[in-house]
């Protein structure tokens, strides 16, 4: 494979490995523009997604359509809940406050999952089994791109356009943003804040839960601890691109997606996580408002 | 030469200018006041002066010295202090610890002296003990040292406020909104401490709403509207300017 | 100097060993995260690097311990100083998420560079840290940080964690405090890298991730943020409890999560939060010995009427 080829077939793995973190820094960024919070149980919405797709392709044996959709639904609830019990109490108190509870409930969830079903990746049944089979069509310069790349692009872009008409279409996401432009002027204007904050969650969730799927599908295998890594790769994906910017947290996404696997392409695979933080400490030094955010003023 | 001086202070947020080639002049020794209707601009212009925002275009002087866009840390060692309309006191923090942060700018100890202690940092410690009594018992809170900020009542933390600020041995007060949520007998003990401070040689500049409480304690009154100062001179003066009256009260439809 | 070593049996002592380097892990987050609220996700990160540098000094150079230990404390606080200048400046949540990638780019490095030996980390370090040496180390650790609580350096970070800006605006260079108070934080982390390095013997990058910054955090939320004797106490009960329960690690992990999100529910402050220790030691004292501790102190308040 000539260099051409190779740099393509890599752009290609980078959108896909891109999509999934673009669809996963949504969930940041729509939580953090809406109530100031780094939902750090994020990454694990999204690994728990994963498991219950699997779960319901397996044991329940539905169609892997009904899994997808199952999944969105179920992470919603969780995220809901969680909400409810370890988030809104703490609402006024410090930030520091919200953020360790955050902390505190990733880590409950990946360690229920590892007790549930044990340290071992759990692997997904072959995409042939449950949807397709995979084909694969030649681009320029010798390259290709298979039917599984081209669903996980063309699903994440749904979901994405999907979201930019709830928010800039709805009502639901007018009270979306103005909540996220001042918490308390929404409230005098009578808009259900708690009810808004509900809806964020559940909206990024389902996106987090589908990217579980979509990526369960990809690789293959699910493992207790997918949520980490990947949850604050999207992380700094929603601040490479600005956070609080739906358009910026895609962006953003599929940015790093690409410059990770061109990390790979180059030979230095075993530094692709440290080279994304390291983009991550840069951005945040360099921009912190990120590539399409607005500069904040504090209010003294 | 005036003590502070805005000089065609300009800032814009975005689309909005919430100050607009304000100019005015605060004279030393005396209590300068800026009103104005609410989203005047007042507060910001107060941000300004104190380095929390930077201006757009124009200047603030301080002594003759631009301080415009320096840290908010750096215009208080040069004898600038000032208190918060929606009070930031240190909420988990005494009253008497406080008052002894607002004696930073004029204090050395660091992370050597905190470990050391050796007699300079023990002696710099207990004059700053004694400041910050000082400042307590000429706000009338030094039998409230031991509490918690946080349960203090809204009267004395506005107190408090002024307190820390005198403890850091200002020049110039900025006050912002002393007197708000106050009950009239609170106010009357307010103005008496005012001009107290104002004895004392200092120069005062306050933002406030209440109209009353400005007329009878300010030398000269200056007034924002939309960012833009529309009058400027005596408490009398102010009081029967035609434009003053109708920001405040609406124009007369003729 | 072998005063307190063997006194006890010795799985106790190992024990205590452990509580000790604990101690000292949480008393510089303590500083970080509790005193001045800057919450740091990536303590382990600089236990880690204290560990290896002063690890490389007794395997590589044969120093004796003490170069060991100030080798680690130095290097895990130039490291503080580089990633603390830059990132300090960032408010709460985004210096979390800096300091989480910062550990993890820590980690891979460490898993990466033949120096350090990679995933099979160093072996063959030297036992040093005895009993003795662990207890006088806790002992100076906590001395110094009483100090500076209670100073005008200490006072500064406590402003900074109540409101920044009212801090900044009092004088306060908020940037420069942050990052004093961080090399100082993470200096202390070296210190312990460097004592677990010389207790443990073997070093390997996977024992420093998140899962073991969050242990150490841990210890500051239970006893309460910004409490000394609260972060003491943290550091002793979660370090003995599940030794003594012999918890397996999955549901040590799961234990931890919840406490988390507990103390921050109902006890936000932690288990000594807004309990003035001193003050109360000062009061039994007062009624045990009928001494006025209390009053003197009021008095030299008052000193200025």
């Amino acid at each position: 494979m000539d260099f051409t080829s190779n740099f393509i077939v890599q752009l290609i793995n980078g959108i896909a490995l891109g999509s999934t973190y673009a669809l996963i820094a949504l969930g940041y960024t729509m939580v953090y523009g809406i109530i100031m919070l780094i939902n750090f149980a994020h990454g694990e919405i999204y690994m728990v997604g994963a498991f219950v797709g699997l779960a319901l392709v397996t044991v329940f044996k539905v169609h892997i359509i009904i899994a997808f959709l199952g999944a969105m639904l179920f992470c919603m609830l969780m995220a809901v809940s969680i909400e409810i019990i370890a988030y809104r109490p703490l609402r006024r108190s410090k930030r520091l406050a919200a953020l360790i509870s955050a902390i505190g409930i990733s880590i409950i969830l990946s360690n229920l999952v590892n007790l549930l079903v044990g340290p071992k990746p759990q692997t997904f049944p072959p995409i042939e089994e449950i949807l397709f089979e995979i084909k694969s069509y030649d681009l320029i310069a010798g390259a290709q791109i298979n039917t599984l790349q081209i669903l996980l692009i063309v699903v994440s872009a749904i979901l994405m356009i999907g979201l930019q008409y709830i928010v800039k279409r709805t009502k639901v996401g007018k009270a979306m943003r103005a909540t996220s432009q001042d918490y308390d002027t929404a409230a005098l204007m009578g808009i259900n804040v708690n009810r808004i904050i509900s809806y964020t969650f559940a909206i990024g969730s389902a996106l987090a839960g589908a990217g579980g799927v979509l990526v369960g599908i990809y690789f293959g295998v699910v493992k207790y601890n997918m949520g980490m890594l990947p949850g604050m790769k999207a992380f700094t994906a929603a601040v490479l691109g600005g956070i609080g910017s739906i358009p910026g947290a895609m962006f953003g996404g599929i940015i790093l997606g690409v410059i990770e696997m061109m990390t790979v392409a180059i030979g230095l695979s075993s530094y692709r996580d440290a080279i994304a933080f390291g983009i991550l400490i840069l951005v945040l030094l360099i921009k912190p408002t990120g590539l399409f955010g607005k500069q904040i003023f504090k209010k003294v | 030469m005036a003590l502070l001086e805005l000089n065609k202070l300009t800032i814009q947020f975005g689309g909005l200018i919430a100050v607009n080639k304000v100019d005015l002049k605060v004279e030393k020794g005396q209590i300068s006041a800026l009103i104005g209707p609410n989203g005047a601009g007042k507060s910001t212009a107060f941000n300004l002066a104190t380095g929390i925002y930077s201006p757009t275009s124009g200047k603030v002087l301080y002594k003759g010295q631009d301080i415009s866009g320096k840290a908010p840390y750096y215009i208080n060692g040069l004898g600038i202090a000032r208190t918060f309309q929606n009070i930031r006191l240190f909420k988990e923090l005494t009253v008497l610890d406080n008052v002894k942060i607002g004696c930073h700018s004029r204090s050395k100890a660091g992370i050597f002296g905190a470990i050391t202690r050796l007699s300079a940092i023990k002696k710099e410690e207990r004059e700053i003990e004694e400041k910050a009594y000082q400042a307590l018992k000429l706000m009338g809170l030094e039998k409230k040292y031991d509490e918690f900020a946080d349960n203090l009542s809204y009267g004395e933390q506005r107190c408090l406020e002024i307190a820390r600020a005198m403890a850091s041995e200002p020049e110039l007060l900025l006050l912002d909104e002393p007197a708000a949520g106050m009950n009239l007998q609170e106010k009357g003990v307010l103005v008496e401490k005012i001009n107290k401070i104002r004895e004392m040689g200092l120069t005062i500049f306050l933002v406030e709403h209440d109209m009353k409480f400005v007329m009878g304690l300010s030398d000269r009154v200056a007034v924002l509207d939309y960012g833009v100062k529309i009058a400027d001179g005596t408490p009398e003066e102010v009081q029967v300017n035609a434009d003053v009256i109708a920001a405040y009260l609406g124009k007369e439809v003729v | 100097m072998t005063l307190l070593n063997g006194l006890l049996p010795p799985y106790i002592e190992s024990i205590a060993i452990t509580v000790g380097i604990y101690i000292i892990m949480a008393l510089g987050l303590n500083l970080i995260t509790g005193v001045t609220g800057q919450l740091s996700l990536g303590h382990a990160a600089y236990m880690s690097i204290g560990a290896y540098a002063s690890a490389i000094v007794s395997l590589q150079l044969g120093m004796p311990f003490i170069f060991a230990l100030l080798a680690g404390g130095i290097a895990a606080g130039i490291f503080g100083l580089i990633i603390g200048y830059p990132t300090l400046r960032l408010t709460g949540d985004y210096l979390a998420i800096a300091t989480l990638g910062f550990g993890e780019i820590v980690k891979s490095l460490l898993f990466n560079m033949p120096i350090v030996g990679g995933a099979m980390g160093l072996a063959g370090i030297p036992y040093k840290s005895t009993l003795t040496v662990t207890f006088i180390l806790v002992v100076i650790v906590i001395w110094m940080m009483l100090r500076v609580e209670r100073s005008r350096f200490g006072r500064a970070l406590l402003a900074i964690r109540e409101d920044d800006i009212a801090a900044e605006c009092y004088g306060i260079n908020t940037s420069l405090y942050k990052v004093k108070m961080f090399v100082l934080g993470t200096f202390i982390a070296g210190i312990g890298g460097a004592l677990w390095a010389h207790k443990i013997m073997v070093l390997q990058p996977r024992d420093f991730g998140f899962m073991k910054s969050i242990e150490i955090l841990n210890m500051v939320v239970l006893g309460g943020l910004g409490s000394i004797p609260g972060t003491v106490l943290g550091a002793i009960v979660l370090t003995s409890i599940p030794e003594v329960l012999r918890f397996s690690s999955d549901y040590r992990m799961l234990l931890y999560g919840a406490l988390l999100v507990i103390m921050m529910r109902f006890r936000p402050n932690g288990l000594l939060g807004g309990v003035d220790v001193t003050k109360l030691v000062k009061k039994s004292i007062k009624s045990i010995t009928g001494s006025n501790f209390t009053n003197k102190e009021k008095k030299k308040v008052k000193g200025g009427d």
